[in-house]
């Protein structure tokens, strides 16, 4: 199962021109073209702990800096650790033993993997399993907080600063873009009063800044004279999981909290559709948008190859899958990685284009129209960021094999997902070119196909072919009112096997 | 790669009416607390403790050669307990490969030579990768591929990971025939 484990042999040509296998890919059913991983939106959908499965709002995990309150990971070998029932306490009060309440449990927390526990470093064991446990505070915290602030006063001011100058450039109009409608600073400029800037605004402190020392603490005695002993000396790996404390011995390590997961919904640059959107609950694997090359795509795997010669004609056998519910005609094509190259152009050409557009459009549009007939929302919603779009590359894939062109093409019927249960018949009238196709059932075919690797080729060197797979996409989301009708467009995806390597002769 | 035809010896395996196929030469201890809920495959020379306790498996299972599931214990103040083990649909079980967890989701690819340790719970669609050692309770979120001794997660899987797997399990039920005479 090479999608699962092994290595790539079939790669799919994401539209950007990057080549992924097709679990990879995604389809945008808007813009009918291949979507990779680099050329979709990324965005946080929730927020969740791996351990405990809980979906934790994005405000407390800001808060939390996006850690778990309640798991904890080891600090030696950063594993999960587990809340262990202490029995048999060792520290055994005098006064609670006189009590009658012997059921009095304590928690602590241990590492099953390498046996690391809450106690070896002075944790004392907690009353409740959730248990408060203690936090070690930063020394520096003051000082980070301090600093921190400071930049973040920085950054504000900086903000206000490129605002003001936006308004410098639009004259006397008033400002719309905050949402809230008309701001104070707004109201102060057009009744002709100065504008005040706001408290916050006002230029930063510096922080005191760090103060050179020339008298330094001389080193200890004890560390020329000790033996080292390295077991108690922590590793790099595990400072770097503190980077607060780094703590130099193993006794100062404490428990870290478990960092957070996400998920994520991916959108489409171009068009902004969503092509995957999953579910709420963490635990769920399914999806609400699923857009997905696997479902839409055709999907090519390699049955068998006849051993590789190079200037020799071997077969090869390839499999084709229909995933979708409706039927599908594919053709193979020769793959033009010259048109990828002129794709690259005329995108890079139509973005300067869209720049000149976009220039020529931003007059009308920063003029904000007082009207009022349009709706107050309309008029409040900030511009939509352009999203940042990928531009297309070159394939750089070096075919050396030729693929025999075949003249026909082949028909696959739809996905049936009952077919699995019923054995007895296969009908399908379809009458197949025999040279084409070898075996056909359900919605999948076998393809026999020629390839030749170049003759120049050595023995040993691995053997990349490509063709172009030219299906039927038909369309089911209704475009217009009028054109509830499924639209059926031919859509061409490239497509590379690495067939293996070069045998020598017989 | 498309999956060859894996051809087994028709006397060693017993076919039942829900389509699981059990090898003969396997070690099924306590064969009344195991559940095999149709078109399992259960290898030769794998082990099922299900006299400990339960061992559960849904739909298009593969419990590859000389895996071992063995329901999880647990150690209390004086008595030690074992819990059920439970795997959903479409999980595949690597050669070599013993399994103490207390759960597994569906979707689960577990490649060989690994250790699940002790009540570990693996959530849907995730992948443990050859060789791998988890620590024991360790808990592996959906859509994570792990690996490494001790383990730690060292990618995600696609989205489809669901779709693959059941593709992958049902082709090798398929191509699990037994030997032309």
């Amino acid at each position: 199962m090479s999608y699962i484990t092994g290595p790539e042999v079939v790669s799919y040509a994401c539209t950007c021109g990057l080549l992924k296998p097709i679990p990879q890919l995604y389809f945008c059913r808007h813009c009918s073209q291949l979507r990779c991983g680099f050329c979709v939106c990324h965005e946080v959908d929730s927020i969740f702990c791996g351990k405990c499965s809980e979906n934790i709002p994005s405000a407390e995990a800001r808060v939390k800096k996006n850690r778990c309150a309640s798991c904890f990971n080891c600090p030696s070998c950063h594993q999960e650790l587990s809340t262990r029932i202490a029995t048999k306490g060792p520290v055994v009060n005098p006064e609670d033993a006189k009590q009658p309440s012997p059921h009095k449990k304590t928690y602590y927390l241990s590492c099953y993997f390498c046996r690391w526990n809450s106690r070896d470093v002075g944790i004392p064991d907690q009353g409740s399993a959730t248990g408060a446990w203690p936090e070690r505070e930063n020394v520096h915290a003051h000082r980070l907080q301090e600093i921190m602030d400071t930049y973040k006063q920085v950054m504000m001011s900086q903000k206000q600063q490129k605002e003001n100058d936006k308004k410098k450039q639009r004259g006397k109009f008033v400002s719309f873009t905050d949402r809230t409608g008309v701001t104070s600073s707004a109201i102060r400029k057009r009744i002709g009063l100065p504008d005040i800037p706001h408290a916050m605004l006002k230029k930063p402190n510096p922080p005191e800044p760090a103060v050179a020392k020339l008298e330094v603490e001389e080193l200890p005695d004890s560390l020329f004279t000790d033996p080292v002993n390295l077991l108690e000396i922590t590793t790099i790996e595990q400072r770097h999981l503190q980077p607060e404390t780094q703590a130099a011995t193993v006794d100062m390590l404490f428990p870290i909290h478990k960092q957070l997961s996400i998920k994520r919904s991916l959108r489409c640059r171009r068009c902004e559709h969503n092509v995957s959107k999953p579910e709420y609950n963490p635990n769920s694997v399914k999806f609400k948008i699923q857009l997905f090359a696997y479902y839409h795509i055709p999907e090519v795997r390699i049955v068998t190859v006849e051993p590789l010669r190079a200037g020799k004609t071997c077969e090869l056998i390839l499999k084709f899958t229909n995933p979708t519910q409706h039927e599908t005609t594919i053709a193979i094509k020769y793959v033009d990685l010259e048109q990828q190259a002129t794709y690259v152009e005329e995108q890079k050409l139509s973005d300067v284009i869209e720049v000149l557009e976009q220039l020529s459009l931003q007059q009308p549009t920063s003029l904000p129209s007082l009207s009022g007939s349009q709706p107050s929302s309309l008029l409040s919603l900030t511009p939509r960021q352009p999203s940042i779009t990928v531009k297309p590359r070159k394939i750089n894939e070096e075919v050396n094999c030729d693929v025999a062109i075949p003249d026909s093409s082949f028909i696959l019927p739809p996905r049936d997902d009952a077919a699995e249960y019923d054995d007895s018949t296969d009908t399908h009238n379809i009458e197949d070119d025999p040279k084409l196709v070898k075996w056909r059932k359900s919605n999948k075919a076998f393809i026999k196909l020629q390839v030749t690797p170049m003759a120049h080729l050595e023995v040993g060197k691995e053997v990349i072919c490509g063709f172009t797979m030219q299906h039927i996409y038909t369309n089911v989301i209704a475009t217009t009112i009028e054109n509830k009708l499924p639209q059926k467009y031919e859509h061409n995806v490239r497509v590379f096997l690495r067939l293996g390597n070069v045998v020598g002769q017989e | 790669m498309e999956l060859r035809d894996s051809n087994y010896n028709k006397n060693d395996y017993v076919e039942t009416a829900s389509g699981n196929k059990v090898c003969r030469q396997t070690v099924l201890c306590g064969s009344q607390n195991i559940i095999l809920q149709g078109k399992v495959i259960v290898q030769a020379e794998a082990i099922i403790r299900g006299d400990l306790a339960n061992v559960k498996t849904g739909r298009y299972c593969i419990i590859s050669r000389e895996a071992v599931l063995r329901p999880p214990s647990k150690k209390f103040s004086k008595v030690v307990a074992f819990f059920p083990l439970s795997i959903g649909d479409h999980v595949f079980i690597g050669e070599r490969t013993l399994v103490n967890a207390a759960q597994i989701g569906s979707y689960v690819h577990i490649g060989k030579n690994c250790v699940i340790g002790r009540r570990c719970v693996l959530k849907d669609c995730c992948v443990i990768e050859d060789n791998t050692v988890l620590a024991p309770e360790t808990v592996v979120p959906p859509f994570a591929r792990y690996s490494g001794s001790p383990a730690v997660q060292t990618g995600e899987l696609p989205e489809c990971h669901a779709d693959l797997m059941i593709d992958y399990t049902r082709s090798y039920y398929q191509h699990f025939q037994p030997l032309p005479k």
